[in-house]
């Protein structure tokens, strides 16, 4: 069973103060703008905000079944909104991630690996949820994604979270095991 | 290159309030803060920039809401996105917050204007940070110079409201001296610096605004 103090289900932190000045799709434009090669891609997706980030911020099972290179992901530590996960991906990379998740928000990253996500629900109650992923491999130790491919990769991620959430009922599942 | 407005005076070096000021030091802490996580995210730790957007958009917000007003999210966002993409070339972090500031105000003013047209203000959704610290002050009389107390202030939805009305019938350029003045401390030589006008431009722009401020809020 997954630890649930260190897994990344249900139990999550509070929203930052700051997300009500400034929505999380707009704090993701603010990162990319200051990444070179980093590359953003945006969509509204069916489903209510809570259904969606409880697939989004569920780092060790939806995360993975949408991120397309993502084979699976243990979250090691949690301390409030932080968090430490080994990630391994299908091709047999490992990355050791690290960074900050949140209702709406997550941003992590490992020397090879830069990854963010947002999202939020439409205003004036309008069915449907805004959400906005960026990332891509990492120029070692730097603020800069290595640009090729980087878009196809996101919007191919995009699909999947599509898929994902259709796949899943409305109010989530349990979280998924982790082995 | 970047640099700051001539003036390295950060607001921990304003005048003798902050000396007399209990939260000087808490004050001060915080800007360290901010400039340790600049100085990360400049070397390239994109969790610091993180942290960095974080521990900036209370300040940011602060210069933008009162200028800016009903436009505050769009000066907000346009800001840190300058901010962001320049962070690599500001050659000192210890003249972050008056880089920032600059920048604010600039972005403020240049939204108020594309937007004045879209002006009314909706007081019913109108935070009050920022506006209540112009009012504070123009009451106080003197300057605070020292930063605000983001998000731990009382909410006071009339207050805000009416503070609101009053400033939306200054002009941006009116909105930004004051902010600056009688919110962020500076001087008459200083704020023009930032303004990019003649001092006398902001002695005279801050006399009618502070003279409208009183009148329209004492009406």
């Amino acid at each position: 069973m997954n630890d649930t103090s260190a897994g990344g289900g249900p139990e999550q932190p509070a929203a930052h103060e700051s997300d009500a000045v400034l929505g999380a799709v707009g704090r993701l434009e603010v990162m990319v703008s200051g990444i070179p090669g980093a590359r953003i891609a945006a969509d509204v997706v069916p489903g209510d905000f809570a259904d969606v980030w409880l697939v989004m911020g569920d780092l060790e099972g939806g995360f993975g079944r949408f991120q397309p290179d993502m084979r699976d992901l243990r979250v090691t530590h949690r301390e409030g909104e932080r968090v430490t996960a080994y990630a391994r991906s299908r091709f047999g990379f490992r990355a050791r991630l690290h960074g900050v998740v949140r209702p709406g928000w997550c941003w992590l990253q490992s020397r090879f690996l830069v990854i963010g996500m947002a999202a939020e629900p439409l205003p004036d109650g309008t069915p449907g949820t805004r959400v906005a992923l960026t990332g891509g491999v990492r120029v070692p130790g730097r603020a800069a994604i290595v640009p090729v491919g980087a878009e196809r990769e996101l919007h191919r991620a995009l699909t999947r979270l599509r898929t994902e959430l259709a796949a899943t009922p409305a109010g989530g599942t349990d979280p998924t095991p982790y082995d | 290159m970047i640099s700051a407005v001539s003036d390295e005076r950060t607001a921990d070096q304003t005048p003798s309030a902050a000396r007399a000021d209990p939260g000087a030091d808490r004050h001060a802490e915080t800007r360290a803060r901010g400039i340790e996580l600049a100085g990360q995210a400049r070397r390239g730790d994109t969790i610091a920039m993180n942290d960095l957007l974080d521990h900036l958009i209370p300040y940011v917000a602060s210069i933008c809401n009162p200028i800016a007003l009903s436009s505050r999210q769009d000066a907000v966002q346009e800001t840190l996105v300058a901010v962001f993409r320049a962070l690599r070339s500001l050659d000192r972090p210890d003249a972050l917050y008056a880089w920032v500031r600059s920048i604010a105000v600039r972005e403020a003013v240049r939204i108020a204007r594309r937007d004045a047209r879209d002006i009314p203000v909706e007081p019913a959704d109108f935070t009050a940070s920022g506006t209540t610290a112009v009012t504070a002050e123009l009451g106080s009389g003197h300057s605070r110079g020292h930063g605000h107390d983001h998000g731990t202030s009382s909410h006071d939805p009339h207050l805000a409201a009416d503070i609101a009305d009053v400033l939306a019938r200054l002009s941006p350029e009116h909105r930004a001296v004051l902010v600056l003045r009688d919110v962020e401390g500076l001087d008459e030589r200083e704020a023009a610096a930032l303004l990019g006008v003649p001092e006398g431009t902001v002695k005279s722009r801050l006399h009618r605004a502070r003279a409208g401020f009183r009148r329209m809020w004492t009406r």
